[in-house]
């Protein structure tokens, strides 16, 4: 990099710059962010009542109500499973395909296409292709009623809901490790080779513990996807049942907002749930992020 | 090298030929289902082969529908919205890596920071903000006490309103204050020798020049990846089109393809007829990455580095 | 002779530097204050180990680095607070940091353009360059289709078509192979005595100082060793640190105690006659050493530890009094199964340097 005094010395162009992205970020980030915490002391009324401030009367609210304690349970769950099958299945497709065999390229090419099929666009494929009278389980369910009903059971739902997020999640992640594999010297390789470790021991002794900064990085992004991009799944899957089965934090407080009309509380959770991603983020980066740290 | 890895290979081939059986599977049995009718549905339920609907299915689409015009919407919502996130990030990376000002690392921490809160989590007072963007500037002016001032001179205090909800803009906009582009330009500066810098100073390039002359043309394939990367992006957002846009005729072809589905459980959809749009709906993006593959590919492994 | 050859040595200017000085903070001084003048059309290079400051020095009068005080005066003005355009410098880099998206002659005319020069009169410029450099084919080729050596001519070029009144290279040869960088050594040498520019070149390669240069200015953190021509740098080196950095194998440099009449080394033996009192260093160069010959100076023994072959010539390693000497001798010395030397030092080939602050005591050869 250039050093420091190089650089160009001009006061206002920079901010001129940078300004426009900023004022964009300001407006539709930290102003939203700055209300939803907000908000959360305040208690509006609909359709334009005026509001009060109400200390921590809202937060007292959502707290002892037990549908967010469930939403908020069934998060993590989604989280810590969807987002580790999210990341294992792409980083055993990436290892496969980081070998020099037929169907390495075609498999590469084809592993991206999820990218361009919206998440809602697979949600409405998937709840047609798990539909239990006319899908893929329907004859299935002929020969043993009632063994497959994500209408009625929640953990089938919840289990349709994981397989259209990781096929959603798998572009991404394919990507990312492959490519950390495909950084990974030939000399390494032949080190390995030359020290005795046969093809399948250098898959846990030499790719695995070097592609371990793309591997933290996947699972910290997929831990905030995960809990975003549930919502469109769930919208076009599950509608949030069967009996709430699959309602997750961010598919409440859009009905709480949104159909409910429960601004404060929306604001509340919303503001709970920031708190929840940042901590999350950063105990990662604390815990995990500062022990994978190589040099190359 | 000079080794036996059979066993390892066909594990791997067995492995990818899963992967891309799980892939290709649902994308296959929606082609083949948009392509029977609805009452052979009823009779048989999941196509495993395609029949010969698809046109007819496509035409009712394209008319009993929005998705037409939904698709002209996705289409100006994912090309501006790749636009401006280029333009925005282009500009603003630049004044981080190349200006000498203090204040650079505490701007790329804010536009950083725009990554970890996504839209989906922050959408109920994105909305509030949406429906009236000058609420900020209100409520400084209310915190001020300005207003308090205003309202004792001219009678009444200031309370500006403008909501782009329902517009175009307001679709775009909270998308587009998103750091990734920023983040993808610096690191692609920062691989620059930094001697090409100096050797342009030297040759008398001032900021503009540079810009233009040097970091523009040099940057072509780092724009490219951003562009697919976002455009796919924009096209597939879900959330914020749903509750930004309040008419059919201004929401984007994703959220009218959900709309297809009925809500309640009961008769069976006609799903040959909502397969078919899912099809439609996925084209243009299916096709660029088609065409684009080897810029997404860049976009998205240059976006962690 | 041509045109753009006249031009260049009309333009070059004297470089004058007046307790110029460089820090990032008061902790880490790069520079201390230092004074130096270069002459108009004179080859400096400025050699000096890593992190001796050589490239601050050089980015400094580019005006690619800030000066923390005093003055830089190119020809007679003042340039210390001048925009790089506006300094009359051109520069050469390590990595030829040639535009990749412009073509050969986009880049040699890049600055004529920025400097708003017409098009015909730029066009011109370049043509003449490009044939001064052997480069007229190639002026549509962009500089990933070129060899290591045309780009390093295209950097050249790049520099010189402005005509500048001082030319600044920074190591720009270290990148290349061996072969590579002797050609272009040789090249460098020719072009700088038919344009005759100001000619300021960084590198640590000794060899490229003292076959390049007209003048040798050599930095040891910041400072000043010498400024002398590579004849008198040679012979005469400054101080210890110039006479080992200079020279290859580098000059033997052995602790020496005068008790008024001769010095000895450490385990007494005499090296010769002086009448100097006290703690010194003494320097000769592996060359110098005259192996069992009959010179004019005082022979000592010396245990052999091991020989190289170099083919031309051999290099031995002795143990004389506690200290590794080096001998360069002429192949074919009946040498090899000795293990005991008798090596003579002639006195006028002796350099004596102060123990204490290494520079070399004057008068005292």
């Amino acid at each position: 990099m250039t050093s420091e005094s190089t650089l160009f010395s001009n006061r206002w162009l920079p901010v001129l710059l940078v300004s426009p992205f900023m004022l964009l970020i300001v407006l539709f980030f930290y102003v939203p962010i700055f209300q939803a915490f907000y908000w959360s002391f305040f208690l509006e009324q609909p359709f334009g009542g005026g509001s009060m401030f109400v200390g921590f009367d809202n937060f007292a609210r959502v707290l002892s109500d037990r549908e967010f304690w469930q939403a908020g349970w069934r998060t993590i769950i989604f989280m810590v499973t969807a987002s580790s099958l999210a990341v294992l299945i792409p980083l055993i497709l990436a290892v496969a395909a980081d070998r020099k065999i037929r169907l390495s390229l075609p498999a590469r090419n084809v592993l991206v296409w999820p990218k361009g099929v919206a998440g809602a666009s697979i949600g409405v494929v998937f709840a047609f292709v798990f539909n239990p009278f006319v899908g893929l389980l329907a004859p299935l369910n002929k020969a043993f009623p009632g063994i497959w009903a994500p209408g009625i059971d929640g953990t089938d739902a919840f289990i349709t809901l994981i397989a259209a997020h990781v096929w959603s999640g798998i572009p991404f992640n394919f990507v990312i490790l492959l490519a950390g594999l495909q950084s990974i010297p030939r000399t390494m390789h032949q080190a390995a080779a030359m020290d005795g470790a046969g093809p399948w021991r250098r898959i846990f002794d030499v790719q695995l513990p070097l592609i371990m900064p793309q591997l933290f990085l996947t699972l910290v992004l997929e831990f905030t996807e995960s809990i975003t991009s549930a919502f469109a799944l769930i919208d076009t899957i599950t509608h949030g049942g069967p009996g709430g089965a699959t309602t997750l934090l961010v598919y409440k407080i859009y009905k709480d907002g949104f159909s409910g009309y429960d601004l404060s509380g929306a604001s509340t959770q919303t503001a709970i749930l920031m708190v929840f991603v940042i901590l999350l983020t950063a105990a990662q980066f604390v815990f995990l992020g500062r022990r994978i740290n190589y040099e190359r | 090298m000079i080794e036996n890895a059979r066993s390892l290979n066909i594990a791997a081939s067995l492995i990818l030929l899963i992967g891309m059986l799980y892939i290709l599977g649902p994308l296959y049995l929606t082609l083949a289902t948009a392509s029977q009718s609805y009452e052979f549905l009823l009779r048989n339920g999941l196509a495993w082969y395609p029949g010969d609907q698809f046109l007819n299915n496509a035409v009712r689409i394209f008319t009993e529908t929005r998705i037409p015009i939904q698709m002209l919407n996705s289409l100006a919502v994912a090309f501006s919205l790749a636009i401006a996130t280029c333009i925005l990030s282009f500009l603003s990376a630049y004044a981080i890596v190349y200006f000498r000002i203090r204040w650079a690392g505490v701007a790329f921490a804010l536009i950083l920071a725009t990554i970890m809160l996504p839209v989906d989590i922050r959408v109920i007072t994105t909305y509030q903000v949406a429906s009236n963007v000058f609420s900020p500037v209100n409520a400084l002016l209310d915190v001020s006490g300005l207003n308090g001032l205003i309202a004792q001179v001219f009678g009444a205090p200031v309370q500006l309103e403008l909501s782009v909800l329902n517009t175009h803009f307001g679709l775009i906009a909270p998308l587009a204050a998103h750091g990734t582009g920023t983040f993808l330009f610096r690191q692609f500066f920062r691989t620059l020798p930094g001697d090409l810098f100096k050797a342009a100073r030297m040759d008398g390039a001032g900021p503009v020049r540079f810009m233009f002359d040097i970091l523009l043309p040099l940057s072509r394939t780092s724009f490219a990846a951003l562009f697919v990367l976002t455009f796919l992006s924009g096209w597939t957002q879900y959330l914020w089109p749903l509750v930004a846009s309040s008419t059919p005729d201004m929401q984007t072809a994703v959220v009218g393809l959900a709309r297809l589905l009925p809500d309640s459980d009961g008769e069976v959809p006609d799903f040959p007829m909502i397969m078919a749009g899912a099809v439609i709906v996925s084209l243009v993006p299916l096709l660029m990455i088609a065409l684009l593959q080897r810029y997404l590919v860049q976009g998205l492994v240059l976006s962690e580095k | 002779m041509n045109a753009i050859d006249t031009a260049i040595r009309a333009a070059a200017a004297s470089i004058t530097v007046k307790g110029l000085t460089k820090a990032y903070d008061p902790q880490t001084v790069v520079i201390p204050p230092m004074d130096v003048e270069l002459k108009a059309g004179e080859f400096t290079v400025v050699l000096g180990p890593s992190g001796c400051g050589k490239s601050t020095l050089l980015q400094m009068i580019a005006g690619l680095e800030r000066v923390s005080g005093g003055k830089i005066l190119i020809g007679t003005r003042e340039v210390q607070d001048l925009e790089p355009k506006h300094r009359g410098c051109a520069m050469v880099f390590q990595n030829y940091a040639l535009y990749p998206h412009m073509t050969v002659f986009e880049n040699m005319a890049y600055s004529l353009k920025v400097a708003g020069m017409a098009k015909a009169e730029r066009a011109e410029r370049v043509a003449a360059v490009a044939k001064m450099l052997g480069l007229a084919d190639y002026l549509h080729r962009k500089p990933g289709q070129l060899s290591g050596g045309q780009r390093q001519r295209v950097a050249i070029g790049r520099a010189i078509v402005r005509e500048p009144g001082v030319l600044l290279f920074d190591e720009p040869l270290s990148n290349l192979d061996a072969q590579l960088r002797h050609d272009m050594r040789v090249e460098l040498a020719d072009l700088h005595r038919r344009i005759g520019a100001t000619t300021v070149f960084v590198t640590h390669d000794q060899v490229e100082a003292m076959t390049l240069a007209d003048r040798i200015l050599i930095l040891n953190k910041g400072r000043i060793e010498q400024f002398d021509t590579p004849k008198a740098i040679y012979h005469h080196p400054a101080s210890v640190f110039v006479a080992k950095f200079i020279g290859a194998p580098p000059m033997n440099i052995l602790p020496v105690t005068g008790d008024g009449s001769a010095l000895r080394l450490a385990d007494g033996q005499v090296v010769a006659h002086a009448p100097l009192t006290g703690a010194f260093q003494l320097g000769i160069r592996p060359e110098d050493i005259v192996v069992d010959g009959k010179a004019d100076g005082h022979a000592v023994k010396a245990a052999l530890r091991f020989r190289e072959d170099l083919g031309s010539h051999s290099v031995l390693a002795a143990d004389l009094g506690g200290s590794i000497v080096r001998i360069a001798t002429p192949f074919g010395a009946d040498i090899a199964d000795r293990l005991e030397l008798l090596l003579n030092f002639p006195t006028s080939r002796l350099h004596l340097f102060d123990a204490a602050t290494g520079r070399a005591i004057p008068g005292a050869q």
